[in-house]
C-alpha cells in the first residue's frame, strides 16, 4: 500500500440535467491497493467508475494515470491505458458464442486473411479463464440461456483478457455463488501481489471491509471521508453514508407497533416460479409492512406479485375489504390497491407526457362522468389538487415530466396514489434516487397514510429505512420468508443482517 | 385539452401539421391558378377526403398505442365485397351495412387478438393479412365479380347523406378519442407500456378494442367507397392503408405514438394528402405514378421535420435517465 | 485446470444432431407425400429442379434480411430496388452481355440499398416508414423509365434469351452455393460479421466494448447491398423480364424471402440461419408448387396461404417473447 499513485483523481465533477452525480471529487489510488467506493444509491459511485472507465467524460476536473494525464473517450480508450472494468448491468451478447464475447470488438486480432479463426480465439479466451482460474463456460455455446453467474463469468474474462493495471468491479460479488465469490477474493488478492490496483463497488459493508484496503465513502456525489478498512466498524461507515439526519424526526421515533387489528390483505402460499416461494402474510389497516433482504432474495418481486403484474403458479393475493382475489393489476387497481415501482421512470412515469396526464393516470375511473366523459376541467383540477398538496416545483401541470428534478418526479408519482381513496399502498424503493429533503417529505407522507388506516408494504434495498418506518419486518432469502421480526423486538440491523445473509 | 390558449406553450412540433397545410393549399392555388379553389373542386375535397378521415380516425388510435395497422385497405375490399354481395345473395338491400361493419369488427378483431395476445408485431401481422386478404378478396372477385348497390340502397349515394352520416361519425370519434379512457389509455400505452401495465391499464384488452375499432372504421369507410363509387371495383380500398398512415404521419403524430397522437393532425393531414393527391390531378399530373413519387418525397420529408422539432426534448431526457 | 460450469440449459429433449435428422426426415415425408398426392407429379426430375431453380433469387434477399434485421432495420423498399435493378441488369446485359447483366444488377441494388441505408441511419425516420416512402419513390421511376408519355417504352425489359444463363440451372444452383459459402463465413467467421451480430443483439454491450455503430451500419448496408445487387441479375436472369410495380406492389416481391427468413429464424438455433435460408426457401416454395399442382390459383389463394404463413411463423417465433412488443 505504500505502493506509487497509479491513479490520481482531482475535483472531478459530472451533471446529469440540473443533479450533480460527482461533486468535487478527489481520490489517490496506489498499486498494491484494493480501493472500495461505498454509499446509498444515487451517491455517485458507479458514475464516478463509469468516468475512470472511459464510459462518460466528466464536466470538469482531471485525472492521472501512473503521472501521465488522463483523460478517456471510450471504454477501449481507458483499456490502453491499462484500466478495464466489469459493470453492474452490461452482460453479454446473447446470440454471439461465450468466446466470441471475451474477446468482442477485438476479433480483429484472430482474423487470417479476413476470416476470423475461431480456434485460436477460443483457445485464447480459455487461456484467460485458466490463467485466472475462473471457471470455464462452453465457448462455443451461444450466452443466452447461461446463467447469471456464468455470464458474469464471461465479463470477467474479458475486463481482464487486457491484462490491466487497475480493475474496476462494480457489484460483482452480488450475482456470485458463494465459491465464485471466493474465486474473486483469490483474484483480487493476486492482483494485490502483482502490484496492481483493484477499485470494488459492493453493498454488502461487511464483504467490504473484509477485502479492501481503504474503503471511499460517497454521499450525494460527493467523497465524505476515506478510512482505513482495518481500523474501520460497519457502524462508522454506516453513519457517514447515511449522514446525520439517521435519527430524530426523519424516521418514526416510537419503537411499537401500532395498527388495527383489520386485515387488509391476506396473501397466501403465492409462489411465482424463479422469484417467489411458499409466501404469505397479512396486513393490517394503518399498518407499515417493510420487506428486506439482499438483492436476489425476491423482495421486488412481492410488490409486483401483489399487485397482480406477475403469473404465480400457486397461492391467492386476496383483498379483505372487497372479499376479492387479485389475479390481475387492473383488478388491483379497482380494489383500492396502488403501486409505487422500483424504476421510476421506466415502469411508473411517462416521462414524456405532461404532469396532468402522469397524474390522472390511476384514477381515470373515478374521474369518468356521463357517457364515459373526461372532462378536461376535471382532469386539470385533480393534478392541480396533488401539485399543491404535495408541494411539487413546477411552472403548471402542463409542463412535461422530464422537466423535473428526480424529487418532484417522485412527489408526482407517490401523490398520484395518495390523493386516491386507498387501502394498500404498495412501495418499492420510494426513495431511490432523491435528495434528502424529498426522503424526509416522504416519510411524513407514509407517516400520514398510516394515521389514515391505509395499509402500506415498504420495500427496500435500504435497512435503515425499513427499521426506521415499519411496524413488522419480514425478512426474505431465496425467494422464501425466512422471518418476521415486530417493532418492538430485536428490531436492529445486526440482527435483520444475520437474517439476511 | 388545453387550458386556455396561450401561444408561448405553442410547440413548434405542434405547428408543424398547420404549417403544412398552409403551405400546401398556397402552392396548388397559385400552380393551378386558382382552380383549387372552384365551388366544385372544393366539394370533391371534402369528398375524397371522406374515406381516409374515417378509416384514419381508427388508425388513429393504434398509431397512438405506438402500433401500426396498415389492413385498412384490404379491410375495406373485403368488408365492402362481403358485405354487398350479401346483400345481392339475401335480396335484403340494408343487410349490406351490418355486414360490412361485422367483418370489419372481426377481422380487426383477430388482428388485436394477435398482436395482443400472440405478440406478433403489428407490422409484421399487417403485411401478412395486406397480402393474405387480398388473396382472398381477388379469390371471391373472380367468382362473384363487379357488384353494384342494390336498388333499395341507392338512397346512401347521395353525396348530402354520406356527408352528414360522416360528420356524425366524425364527432363520436373524436369524443372517443379525446374525452373517453379509451383515448387516455391509448395515449399512455403509446407513451410507455411498462408504466401502463404498472399502474393497471389492462393494456391486452385496450389493444384488442383499438384494432376492433380499427376494423370496425375500416367497416364504414367500405360502406362509404360502395356509396361514393355505386358499387365494388377491382382495384377497392387499395393503397388506402397508406394514405391513412401518410395522412397521420403528415399530421404530425409521431410513429411512437403517446401524447403526440392528437385528433386534429388527422384531420389536417388527411386534408393535406387529399390536396396533393387532387391538386396534382388538376396541375394534369393525374398519372398516379408521379403524384405517387411526390407523396413519397413529401413523406419522407415531414417525417423528417416531425422527429426533427421533437427531437430536442427528446435527447434532454435521454441524458437525465442515465442518472 | 479451470473447473467448468454446468451451463442449464432450458431442457430441451432433443440432441442438436437428432433435431437435425428428424427435420430432414420431416422434408422427405412432405416431399413424399406431396408426390403422392399430386398423382406423381411432385417429385419428376424437372418439377424439383424448378423448385430449385425457384429459390436462388428469394435465397439472397433472405440472406440480406439476416443482415438488416440484426440492426432493426425492416427495409420496405427492397422490392421497389430489385425492380430498378433488374431494369439495369437488363440493359446492361443487353449491351455488353454477361458482364453487363451481373454489373448492372449489383451496381443498381448497392447505391440504393446504400442510399436507404444513409437514409434509416442518419434521418431517425423509423426504417419501415422510411421503406415505404422510398418504396413508393422508386416504383415511380421504375414506371416512369418503362413508360414514357404513355405508351413508348424508354426501357426494353426483356432479357436476350443468352444472356439469361445465370438464372437457369446449374449456374443459378452454383451461384447460390457460392452465396451459402461467404454468407456463412461474413456472418460467422469474420470480425464484421461478428459485429453485426453484436449490434443486434445487444447495441449498448457492442458501443461500449468499442464497436464503432455508425461504421458497422455502413457495413451492413454494403453487405445487404450486394446480397440484393445478386438478387436483382438473378431475377432478371431467372424471368427474363421484369413487372413494374406501382401502388406499393413491389412490396409483394419481398413477402415470399420474408416468409423464408421467418421460418429460418425459428430453426436457427438448431442450424445455422445462413444454411436455414435456402432450406426454408425450397420448403416454402415446394409448398406453392405443390399448391399449384393441386389447383389452388396463384395470385388469390396462394396469396392467402402465403399470409397465413408469415402470420403462423410470426406466432411461433414470438413465442417466448417477454416485454413491449408493438
Amino acid at each position: 500500500m505504500s505502493g506509487e499513485v497509479i491513479l490520481e483523481i482531482k475535483g472531478l465533477n459530472k451533471h446529469f440535467g440540473p443533479t450533480y452525480a460527482n461533486k468535487n471529487v478527489d481520490l489517490k489510488l496506489r498499486r498494491g491497493e484494493v480501493r472500495g467506493l461505498i454509499g446509498e444509491n444515487g451517491s455517485g459511485k458507479s458514475t464516478l467508475l463509469s468516468q475512470i472507465a472511459g464510459l462518460y467524460r466528466p464536466d470538469s476536473g482531471e485525472m492521472l494515470v501512473k503521472g501521465e494525464p488522463y483523460a478517456p473517450h471510450s471504454p477501449i480508450d481507458a483499456n490502453r491505458h491499462g484500466i478495464s472494468m466489469v459493470m453492474q448491468e452490461l452482460g453479454v451478447v446473447g446470440n454471439l458464442p461465450a468466446g466470441v464475447n471475451v474477446f468482442l470488438g477485438r476479433t480483429g486480432q484472430f482474423a487470417k486473411g479476413g476470416v476470423v479463426d475461431l480456434n485460436a480465439l477460443n483457445k485464447a479466451a480459455a487461456a484467460q479463464f485458466a490463467k485466472w482460474d475462473l471457471p470455464m463456460p462452453p465457448l462455443n455455446q451461444l450466452t443466452d440461456g447461461m446463467m447469471i453467474e456464468t455470464r458474469k463469468m464471461i465479463e470477467l474474462a474479458r475486463a481482464l483478457s487486457i491484462d490491466p493495471d487497475i480493475l474496476l468491479l462494480d457489484e460483482v460479488t452480488q450475482s456470485l455463488s458463494l465459491n465464485n465469490r471466493d474465486k474473486l477474493y483469490a483474484l483480487i488478492r493476486r492482483f494485490k501481489e502483482m502490484d496492481r490496483a483493484v477499485v470494488v463497488i459492493t453493498h454488502d459493508i461487511e464483504e467490504m471491509i473484509r477485502i479492501t484496503d481503504t474503503i471511499t465513502v460517497l454521499r450525494d456525489g460527493e467523497v465524505v471521508g476515506e478510512v482505513r478498512s482495518a481500523e474501520t466498524t460497519l457502524d462508522e461507515i454506516r453513519m457517514m453514508m447515511v449522514g446525520r439526519q439517521v435519527s430524530g424526526e426523519y424516521y418514526r421515533a416510537d419503537m411499537t407497533p401500532t395498527y388495527s387489528d383489520e386485515v387488509v390483505l391476506r396473501v397466501k402460499d403465492l409462489s411465482v416460479p424463479h422469484e417467489l416461494e411458499d409466501i404469505s402474510f397479512e396486513v393490517h389497516a394503518g399498518e407499515i409492512l417493510g420487506f428486506c433482504g439482499l438483492s436476489d432474495a425476491g423482495i421486488h418481486s412481492i410488490g409486483k406479485a401483489v399487485y397482480g403484474l406477475s403469473k404465480p403458479s400457486k397461492g391467492t393475493v386476496h383483498m379483505v375489504p372487497t372479499d376479492t382475489d387479485i389475479h390481475s393489476a387492473p383488478q388491483a387497481l379497482a380494489n383500492f390497491m396502488g403501486y409505487v415501482p422500483k424504476d421510476r421512470d421506466n415502469e411508473a412515469l411517462m416521462i414524456h407526457a405532461n404532469i396532468r396526464d402522469n397524474s390522472v393516470l390511476p384514477s381515470v375511473e373515478e374521474l369518468k362522468g356521463k357517457a364515459g366523459l373526461l372532462a378536461p376541467r376535471k382532469l386539470s383540477r385533480m393534478a392541480e389538487g396533488i401539485r399543491e398538496r404535495f408541494s411539487v416545483k413546477t411552472t403548471g401541470v402542463g409542463q412535461t415530466m422530464n422537466a423535473l428534478s428526480g424529487g418532484n418526479k417522485q412527489k408526482v408519482n407517490l401523490g398520484r396514489w395518495l390523493a386516491k381513496d386507498l387501502k394498500l399502498l404498495i412501495l418499492d424503493c420510494p426513495t431511490r434516487g432523491v435528495d434528502v429533503g424529498v426522503k424526509a417529505n416522504i416519510y411524513a407522507l407514509m407517516k400520514e397514510a398510516k394515521k389514515d388506516n391505509i395499509a402500506t408494504i415498504l420495500i427496500s434495498d435500504e435497512l435503515t429505512e425499513v427499521l426506521g418506518m415499519a411496524d413488522r419486518l419480514l425478512v426474505m432469502k431465496d425467494g422464501r420468508i425466512t422471518k418476521e421480526i415486530r417493532r418492538d423486538e430485536d428490531f436492529t440491523e445486526q440482527s435483520v443482517i444475520g437474517e439476511m445473509i | 385539452m388545453k387550458k386556455g390558449f396561450d401561444l408561448k406553450k405553442l410547440r413548434l412540433s405542434d405547428l408543424v401539421p398547420f404549417i403544412a397545410f398552409v403551405v400546401l393549399l398556397v402552392f396548388f392555388a397559385v400552380a393551378t391558378g386558382g382552380k383549387m379553389f372552384s365551388s366544385y373542386s372544393l366539394q370533391k375535397l371534402i369528398e375524397q377526403s371522406i374515406l381516409t378521415i374515417i378509416a384514419a380516425s381508427g388508425v388513429l388510435f393504434v398509431v397512438a398505442q405506438g402500433s401500426i395497422d396498415l389492413t385498412v385497405g384490404v379491410n375495406v375490399a373485403l368488408s365492402g365485397v362481403v358485405g354487398l354481395h350479401v346483400a345481392q345473395v339475401t335480396g335484403i338491400g340494408w343487410l349490406m351495412i351490418p355486414v360490412s361493419l361485422a367483418v370489419g369488427l372481426l377481422m380487426g378483431l383477430l388482428n388485436g387478438v394477435i398482436v395482443a395476445k400472440c405478440h406478433v408485431p403489428s407490422f409484421t401481422l399487417s403485411i401478412a393479412m395486406l397480402i393474405g386478404v387480398r388473396g382472398i378478396v381477388n379469390y371471391i372477385q373472380t367468382i362473384v365479380g363487379v357488384e353494384y348497390v342494390p336498388a333499395s340502397m341507392t338512397f346512401i349515394t347521395a353525396s348530402g347523406v354520406r356527408i352528414a352520416a360522416f360528420f356524425v361519425l366524425l364527432l363520436v370519434m373524436i369524443y372517443i378519442f379525446e374525452f373517453t379512457r379509451v383515448g387516455r389509455y391509448s395515449r399512455a400505452i403509446g407513451e410507455n407500456e411498462t408504466t401502463a401495465r404498472f399502474v393497471g391499464i389492462p393494456v391486452d384488452k385496450m389493444k384488442i378494442l383499438v384494432f376492433a375499432l380499427s376494423g370496425l372504421m375500416a367497416g364504414f369507410g367500405s360502406v362509404f367507397s360502395i356509396a361514393a363509387v355505386g358499387g365494388t371495383t377491382q382495384t377497392m380500398g387499395s393503397f388506402l392503408e397508406m394514405q391513412v398512415a401518410m395522412a397521420i404521419f403528415f399530421g404530425g403524430v409521431l410513429v411512437t405514438g403517446g401524447s403526440s397522437a392528437k385528433f386534429y393532425k388527422v384531420i389536417l393531414g388527411s386534408l393535406s394528402i387529399t390536396i396533393i393527391v387532387y391538386g396534382l390531378s388538376l396541375m394534369g399530373m393525374s398519372e398516379s405514378h408521379i403524384s405517387q413519387s411526390v407523396e413519397g418525397i413529401l413523406l419522407l420529408l415531414i417525417l423528417f421535420i416531425t422527429i426533427l422539432t421533437n427531437r430536442q426534448k427528446k435527447l434532454k431526457t435521454e441524458h437525465k435517465e442515465e442518472a | 485446470m479451470p473447473t467448468s460450469v454446468t451451463t442449464p440449459r432450458e431442457k430441451r429433449g432433443l440432441k442438436n444432431w437428432q433435431f437435425i435428422l428428424l427435420f430432414v426426415a420431416a422434408i422427405a415425408v412432405i416431399l413424399v407425400a406431396f408426390h403422392l398426392l399430386s398423382g406423381g407429379l411432385f417429385l419428376q426430375w424437372s418439377n424439383v429442379t424448378g423448385i430449385l431453380a425457384r429459390t436462388a433469387y428469394p435465397s439472397f434477399i433472405a440472406w440480406g434480411f439476416c443482415f438488416l434485421f440484426a440492426c432493426g432495420y425492416t427495409d420496405m423498399s427492397i422490392g421497389g430496388v430489385v425492380v430498378l435493378g433488374s431494369f439495369a441488369s437488363c440493359i446492361l446485359g443487353n449491351w455488353f452481355g454477361l458482364p453487363g447483366v451481373i454489373l448492372g444488377g449489383l451496381a443498381v441494388g448497392m447505391l440504393l440499398i446504400f442510399i436507404n441505408f444513409l437514409i434509416f441511419t442518419y434521418s431517425g425516420i423509423p426504417s419501415w416508414i422510411a421503406g415505404i416512402s422510398l418504396a413508393m419513390i422508386y416504383e415511380a421511376i421504375a414506371f416512369l423509365l418503362k413508360i414514357s408519355n404513355g405508351t413508348k417504352a424508354l426501357v426494353s425489359t426483356s432479357l436476350a434469351m443468352e444472356y439469361r444463363l445465370l438464372g437457369q440451372l446449374p449456374w443459378c444452383l452454383l451461384l447460390l452455393l457460392v452465396g451459402l459459402v461467404v454468407v456463412f463465413f461474413l456472418y460467422n467467421r469474420t470480425t464484421v460479421g461478428l459485429n453485426i451480430r453484436a449490434l443486434g443483439g445487444n447495441k449498448d454491450v457492442a458501443e461500449k466494448l468499442g464497436i464503432n455503430v455508425k461504421k458497422t451500419l455502413l457495413y451492413v448496408g454494403l453487405i445487404s447491398g450486394v446480397l440484393i445487387g445478386f438478387a436483382c441479375f438473378l431475377q432478371q436472369s431467372y424471368a427474363g423480364q421484369t413487372t413494374v410495380k406501382t401502388g406499393l406492389t413491389s412490396i409483394n416481391i419481398i413477402f415470399q424471402p420474408l416468409a423464408i427468413y421467418l421460418l429460418a429464424q425459428i430453426i436457427q438455433k438448431r442450424i445455422n440461419i445462413v444454411i436455414c435460408v435456402p432450406i426454408c426457401a425450397f420448403i416454402l416454395y415446394s409448398i406453392f408448387n405443390f399448391l399449384t399442382m393441386v389447383g389452388v390459383p396463384s395470385g388469390t389463394l396462394q396469396e392467402f396461404f402465403l399470409g397465413a404463413f408469415i402470420i403462423a411463423f410470426g406466432i411461433i417465433g414470438s413465442r417466448r417473447v417477454k416485454g413491449v412488443v408493438k
